[in-house]
């Protein structure tokens, strides 16, 4: 295990190194100069001089290559060009809201979604199970920003359910901001996930040990429990596990439109103002993060199966 | 037994949510709610290069000058300064008596009164000003002193060149003659100078408090203005809370014609601010604020474009709907233009002049302004906005009337008759959907004279390098005037003003520059008003743009906001805004 940990660890030189370089000659192909950003609408040359000499975009590219890559090594990107303000504070202050928004929603449309697809796994073929695929498929079809219009709209502005958008920093304020965004969340999440759980549960229910369990008398509450949905685990854990960095991402579009200060705020706003050090941070972190997410993948694999080893 | 614990565990579930709904904290029914259409970029004066900072640090911090609230055109009158400065007889030394026991707010930064605020004094303002300048800074409001105040450039450069930065030292053009005294001696008379010491650049800051806060200083400000930070989320939301230790200062007793009756003096002479409280909420798209709005939760908005046809009529008053709820709506037009621009140093247009003349003529301002702006906004015949000296509203350039025949012949003039010959122009558009409507909108106009666009859309960081490095033959940008006066506007096309400066046009004219030179010298007068129209009419004939349109401002107000007034200038203008809880109260 710690071998294979080491291993795994060390491959992640090589990755980070490959998105830095890809990231790197993005930026400076298409990212904009950001001195323009920074001075504002009535710059002069000499302060546009100072400003590459003091942020050094005036030396050669390999060097401000090696600058990005010590920045990686040591995580202090510096100060944010726009903001004037330490990156890590900023992703420090950013990852609170995007997890307090998504890890709930996140973790009731794995429930939700599991609950659903044994449901229509154990009524296969029936009606229940059609109107269900048929919901569903409408559900993932619909833009995220329909149910950002519509949850607004309706529920928000019409019937006053919830606040149309805003913040709290404080518990339990914030809850009430969050409710919204979460179940828009939910309803653009659970179709897709019913869909691939049952997909995940219908292979196993064709499986031999089923009709053995079966054959020995089990109901089918507890083949579905205790037989199938054990051995169906290794694909939802492998989504389950793999989505979790994307939620440290955030949720550009709901960020947005309820003003919930998250990274996925903070990224867009990045690159709107050519903020190269907050971009730079940002898919380290995430490429960082992923690389964790698969690591972990694998040791919860161990766990639910047996016959996994790590080698 | 667990069914019934999960039923139970669901309920006590739903009554939290349900008790959090209600806020823990309450506010005082004075608090005023508005929107802000950006994120916060920095609460220190330094950094407010954008609309939305600025209305924030214009809230804690304050200025020598200010604009009256309601008078119309917009004057300057003196806010921290006591009286408008005495001003030398050739124009170039100002002398600014302070307003005496005016204090910064309390604040832990005054670490040698125990966190009591202190005095402000001239020196505040030498090291305010010093700080623009400072070149480790980098500050985006450098352009309101460069080469303006004697000896600072020659400070500012020191600095550069030594790395370190000497508050100290002693500059001949700022100095504090005694503590409430302020002495700037100008290089060279300029009219607008005072207009920018109004400007929230020119804010004065506490020595202490930038170095007790360091880099987190934008996050603390520190002034003498009429409210104080409580909280500040700069993605989400920010907090001001009454400044107990503000001076007195009194709302305006007098305004232009019409003031009174619109109920603007009813306040007259009461200390302000008028409001207790603050809660600038941070909200980018345009349904959720126009909800917001719509659900009493702003006191007032603008009226995006989606929700136009919603709000008001075809004769451009409130609709029947927003009228029943006692909703106001305010109308006045922006200092403001928007512009195509051609790339005057492109070797295709910078050296045809029929060729522009011919393309401006192509295009319909009038069909841009409905389609773009739901018909808010005036066509534009010149680069100077209604509202300002030097606009002439009789003024007809001769080449903005849509006129094909006309731009047909010029084509021909050009030497490209019905466009053949011509190659390609690249526009460069930002890649926004309206932007890139507009894009398609000015190819379409210009096809139908043979100009075939070929469009480049950037994003906007890119389409702002493309413009600062003179990559684009033409075009779309919009001026939001500084201050109020034409010259800000007639500056865009001052050679020494080129990329990346604000001339982006890259327009270079000895004859338009000298009159530039002669009439920065003047005050507002019939002369200077005679130089502008020289300079404009240079302009209109040489066609380094398509002067488009100047936008209107239209507000709604909530029937519980009193006071409130569309100005394009003061970013305080919310010490002057009260919310009437009986009537809010009542119309909730």
């Amino acid at each position: 295990m710690i071998s294979y940990l080491i291993r795994k660890l060390l491959n992640t030189i090589p990755i980070i190194l490959g998105v830095a370089l890809l990231l790197f000659v993005l930026l400076n192909v298409v990212g904009g100069d950001p001195t323009y950003q920074m001075l504002g609408k009535h710059a002069t040359q000499q302060q546009v001089t100072e400003l590459r000499k003091e942020y050094g975009f005036d030396q050669p590219l390999y060097f401000q290559f090696g600058l990005y890559l010590k920045q990686i090594a040591t995580f202090d990107y510096g100060d944010s060009y726009a903001y004037k303000r330490p990156i890590t504070a900023m992703i420090y202050e950013g990852v609170g809201p995007s997890l307090s928004l998504l890890l709930p929603a996140f973790f009731l449309t794995t429930v939700l979604s599991l609950l659903i697809a044994l449901m229509v796994a154990y009524f296969r073929g029936t009606l229940v199970d059609k109107v269900v695929v048929m919901v569903c498929v409408t559900g993932m079809s619909l833009s995220i920003l329909a149910y950002v219009l519509f949850g607004q709209y309706i529920l928000a502005y019409k019937l006053g359910w919830f606040p149309i958008s805003g913040y709290e920093q404080q518990w339990p304020d914030r809850i009430q901001y969050l409710m919204l965004p979460i179940i828009i969340w939910m309803a653009v999440s659970v179709g897709n996930e019913v869909r691939f759980y049952r997909t995940a549960i219908l292979e196993e229910v064709n499986q031999d040990y089923v009709r053995t369990a079966r054959a020995k008398g089990l109901s089918e509450k507890m083949v579905f429990l205790k037989h199938v949905l054990k051995n169906a685990m290794v694909p939802i854990v492998t989504n389950v596990v793999l989505e979790i960095p994307l939620l440290m991402l955030g949720s550009f579009v709901l960020e947005s439109f309820f003003s919930i200060p998250g990274l996925g705020n903070i990224t867009i706003e990045a690159f709107h103002n050519s903020d190269f050090p907050v971009i730079k941070a940002m898919a380290t972190f995430v490429s960082l993060i992923f690389i964790l997410g698969n690591v972990a993948t694998d040791i919860i694999y161990t766990m639910v199966d047996p016959r996994v080893g790590l080698q | 037994m667990m069914t019934r614990r999960i039923q139970v565990f669901g309920l006590l579930l739903i009554f939290a949510l349900s008790a959090c709904t209600f806020k823990s904290n309450s506010e005082p029914p004075n608090t005023l709610h508005v929107a802000a259409l950006a994120a916060i970029k920095s609460l220190d004066p330094a950094f407010t290069d954008d609309e939305y900072s600025s209305n924030e640090v214009g809230r804690v911090f304050e200025g020598l000058l200010q604009y009256h609230y309601l008078k119309r055109p917009y004057v300057l009158i003196p806010n921290l300064a006591e009286s408008m400065p005495e001003i030398s007889a050739d124009g170039r030394t100002l002398v600014f008596h302070l307003k005496k026991s005016v204090l910064f707010q309390d604040d832990p930064a005054f670490t040698a009164s125990g966190g009591k605020g202190r005095e402000m004094t001239a020196e505040d303002f030498l090291y305010s000003f010093k700080r623009l300048a400072d070149p480790k800074l980098q500050s985006a409001g450098w352009w309101i002193f460069d080469g303006k105040v004697v000896g600072l450039n020659e400070w500012r450069d020191a600095a550069a060149k030594v790395g370190t930065t000497d508050y100290a030292a002693e500059i001949d053009g700022l100095r504090a003659t005694d503590r409430y005294t302020v002495q700037i001696k100008l290089i060279k008379k300029s009219a607008q100078f005072l207009y920018l010491l109004a400007m929230p650049y020119a804010s004065v800051v506490a020595r202490e408090a930038v170095e007790h806060y360091g880099k987190e200083f934008l996050n603390h400000p520190v002034g003498t203005g009429p409210f104080r930070l409580e909280s500040f989320n700069p993605a989400s939301k920010i907090v001001w809370v009454r400044n107990p230790t503000y001076r007195k200062e009194l709302y305006p007793s007098e305004g232009e014609a019409g003031d009174f009756e619109r109920g603007l003096l009813a306040d007259a002479g009461k200390p302000l601010p008028l409001a207790d409280r603050i809660v600038s909420d941070v909200i980018v798209e345009s349904q959720p604020r126009w909800l917001n709005f719509l659900a009493g939760k702003l006191d007032y908005s603008d009226i995006p474009k989606d929700n136009y046809q919603q709000a008001i009529t075809p004769s451009k008053e409130l609709g029947a709907e927003l009228k029943k709820k006692g909703i106001g709506l305010q109308k006045a037009p922006k200092i403001d233009i928007v512009y195509e621009s051609f790339n005057m140093s492109d070797p295709l247009l910078g050296k045809n002049k029929f060729l522009r003349q011919a393309i401006s003529l192509a295009f319909s301002s009038e069909t841009f302004i409905d389609l773009f702006y739901n018909g808010r906004a005036l066509p534009a015949e010149g680069p100077i906005p209604p509202g300002l000296s030097g606009f002439d509203p009789k003024m007809l350039n001769p080449y903005r009337e849509f006129n094909m025949a006309k731009a047909k012949d010029l084509m021909a003039k050009a030497g490209y008759p019905n466009g053949e010959g011509l190659p390609p122009i690249e526009y460069a558009s930002n890649s926004g959907t309206t932007e890139r409507q507009i894009a398609e909108f000015t190819e379409r106009s210009l096809k139908a004279i043979g100009v075939n666009l070929v469009v480049r859309a950037y994003s906007w960081p890119e389409f702002n390098q493309t413009v600062n490095r003179r990559k684009a033959q033409m075009y779309g940008q919009a001026w939001d005037g500084d201050y109020p006066d034409a010259e800000n506007f007639l500056q865009l096309f001052y050679s020494k003003n080129v990329s990346p400066g604000p001339n982006h046009t890259i327009y270079v004219n000895p004859a338009y520059d000298k009159l530039y030179d002669q009439a920065l010298q003047m005050n507002d007068s019939p002369e200077r008003t005679a130089v502008y129209k020289q300079m404009v009419d240079i302009l209109v004939e040489d066609c380094p743009w398509i002067f488009n349109a100047h936008r209107i401002a239209f507000s709604l107000t909530q029937p519980w906001l009193k006071n409130f007034k569309i100005h394009e200038f003061d970013h305080s203008k919310s010490k002057y805004y009260r919310v009437d809880s009986a009537t809010k109260s009542i119309s909730r």
